[in-house]
């Protein structure tokens, strides 16, 4: 069918945006690694529009990469705060340990030689400026400084487990410098042995 | 070629709209003014024909809506569209169409031509040169989808025209992967680039990051907190497979670059001591470290040749972008100053874009010789985590500047930004991927 008209009109051309929603449901898939440890199954919508739907049979297979195994990693939701324990805090892009925060790192040393059958986790947090991969990179290195003084102050590194939450799980969701230092964190986590 | 003599005729805005006949006409015709540009080539794109089935669902207008876009996205055409289409095998019909549209101001025309047979689409597209007075057809060429991916046969017709133009494919037929959610709960999205379609490519619950494709456009690399611990995945999302664990050391597993030959992976593993970046050869398993650093090392961006790679070290104080080659040696700093982070090398290879933190984070690009920063955003809100299109034509990056994390894209020299995502949600950590297979 036309459409008629008598002149010729200046238009925006609307950018067609209209999402023609819908996700085919693929079956559960399987982890090639552990079972993971929340127990989750873990499914994989295809998106609409997806490359191998227009290739004819399918190209499943491939070269598996092995799986590189690690030492053993103790799981991470054993692990419960402990009120003897207290965060300590770094300043903007730093990840060595203020003196204050030393006093408080020397206080955990003191608790952590006195409970021998607790492991400890430490997780290192960063505030929300600075960019996603580099936090994830600089939350493991206050991790790390938090877990060396605590080493050197004779608390076992084999009881010890770090790790780094980036800028993903702050404490504190407000955009103020005042959120900001309490986000810039090592945060301690025990278990028993 | 086509795109000599079109751009070389291509004139200012000319006529403003004129009196026409409407008396045995096909189509009636306007032009999209948003472009602006005296150097664009203006197109006509009127509805698509539809040469066989039933268009229950308007298929043809909205067909030609979605290649209209994309080629409007290029910033290489001025889009001139009509209503209605133009009758199937008639030739006189057509070549009025033409005439009007030339009239309008037009440059070339695309007619496609939509057949639907069962659940398949076949969308032919036939290109004229209308500067010409005889608007003789220049190209043509099919392409078939299932119905259900009819926009794929639309980006294929744009990416097609483009071709014929630039000698390039476009990159209308392309995914862009990201990161959706709040903190502590992010889940990956895969849409299509212009935004449309986005469909879940994780479900598990925790935290999924910085999803990356490979040069084949047929998986990504993720990071994922799904067994506690940052550890780093691979997805196949079009196919039945179960993702692979590609690094689950104690520590960070972050950070994937994929080689330009996909046998490869860089990434960020810290199971040394600090944040060091390694090499992954896919088939092996065999892990190649290339820094030794006491600083942080990490966001290994390959150079298209796949002799480089750009990074983010601390080691001389605040963030900055360093280069090496393969091998880890020859290492040279590209930018001083920090904060400077998330390096992603052009698919030219001539530039690289980063991330600049002042007050708030802004994108920037630089030759690979360190030389020529510049801006590429401005004074609208936070501007990080850019990727480019597979053509180096365009980036995609996040942005706040509305109040919430959405997935822009632009030109790359900064011009043309428009958000992709219009949901309410946060959408971060943008990857567009090659051209699809």
């Amino acid at each position: 069918m036309l459409t008629r008209c008598s002149h010729l009109a200046f238009s925006f051309l609307l950018v067609a945006a209209v999402a023609l929603s819908g996700c085919a449901k693929r079956p559960a898939t399987t982890q090639a690694a552990a079972p993971a440890p929340t127990g989750a199954a873990t499914s994989t919508a295809a998106p609409t529009g997806g490359p191998q739907q227009l290739q004819s049979g399918g190209a499943t297979g491939g070269t598996a990469t092995p799986a590189p195994t690690t030492t053993a990693r103790p799981a991470v939701q054993d692990f419960a705060a402990v009120a003897d324990l207290t965060d300590v805090y770094f300043d903007f892009d730093k990840y060595d340990i203020r003196p204050n925060d030393a006093k408080t790192l020397d206080a955990n040393a003191t608790w952590l030689k006195s409970n021998p059958n607790h492991l400890v986790l430490i997780e290192g947090h960063c505030d929300e400026r600075g960019t996603n991969e580099y936090n994830l990179a600089l939350g493991e290195r206050r991790a790390k400084s938090t877990m060396n003084y605590l080493v050197s102050q004779g608390v076992q590194a084999n009881r010890i487990t770090i790790i780094s939450y980036g800028e993903e799980r702050p404490q504190c969701t407000e955009h103020t410098e005042s959120c900001w230092a309490k986000n810039r964190r090592a945060h301690f986590l025990v278990k028993p042995r | 070629m086509v795109l000599v003599t079109f751009l070389a005729l291509a004139a200012p805005w000319s006529s403003p709209a004129q009196q026409q006949q409407g008396a045995g006409r096909a189509t009636d015709v306007w032009m999209n003014v948003t472009g602006g540009g005296s150097k664009k080539l203006n197109i006509a794109v009127p509805e698509f024909t539809i040469v066989s089935g039933i268009d229950s669902t308007g298929m043809g207008k909205v067909l030609a809506q979605v290649t209209g876009a994309d080629l409007t996205f290029s910033g290489l055409f001025s889009v001139v569209a009509g209503t209605g289409a133009i009758p199937a095998n008639n030739p006189a019909l057509l070549e009025q169409s033409w005439t009007e549209f030339a009239a309008a101001g037009a440059h070339a025309g695309l007619h496609g031509l939509l057949t639907m047979r069962g659940d398949r689409l076949e969308g032919e597209m036939r290109l004229y040169d209308l500067v010409t007075p005889e608007h003789r057809m220049i190209a043509s060429k099919k392409f078939e989808a299932p119905i259900g991916q009819a926009r794929r046969v639309a980006h294929k017709i744009a990416d097609e025209v483009v071709l014929q133009f630039t000698g390039e494919p476009g990159i209308a037929d392309t995914k862009i992967a990201y990161v959706t959610g709040p903190r502590g709960a992010k889940e990956i999205t895969i849409a299509d680039y212009d935004g449309a379609g986005p469909a879940s490519a994780t479900h598990n619950g925790s935290i999924n990051l910085t999803p990356v494709w490979s040069p084949d456009a047929r998986s990504l690399a993720y990071t994922s907190y799904k067994q506690g611990y940052p550890d780093l995945y691979r997805m196949f999302p079009f196919e039945r497979r179960p993702d692979q664990t590609l690094a689950a050391f104690i520590g960070i597993n972050t950070s994937p670059s994929f080689s330009p030959d996909g046998k490869s992976l860089a990434l960020t593993l810290s199971k040394d001591g600090n944040p060091e970046i390694y090499v992954l050869t896919l088939a092996t398993g065999t892990m190649r470290r290339l820094t030794r650093n006491a600083g942080i090392d990490t966001e290994p961006s390959w150079s298209p040749t796949g002799r480089q790679l750009a990074f983010v070290s601390d080691r001389n104080g605040a963030p900055n972008i360093f280069v090496m080659d393969a091998e880890g040696t020859s290492v040279r700093q590209l930018t001083s100053g920090g904060f400077h982070t998330q390096p992603r090398w052009s698919p030219k290879g001539d530039s690289l874009v980063y991330t600049v933190r002042q007050s708030v984070h802004d994108l920037w690009i630089v030759n690979v010789d360190g030389s020529n920063p510049r801006r590429l955003t401005n004074g609208a809100g936070n501007n990080q985590g850019a990727t480019w299109a597979p053509n180096g034509r365009h980036l995609a990056f996040q942005s706040n500047r509305n109040g919430r994390w959405q997935i822009f894209a632009m030109l790359a020299d900064g011009s043309a930004q428009e958000p992709i995502t219009r949901g309410p949600g946060e959408a971060t950590s943008p990857s567009w991927s090659p051209r699809l297979p």
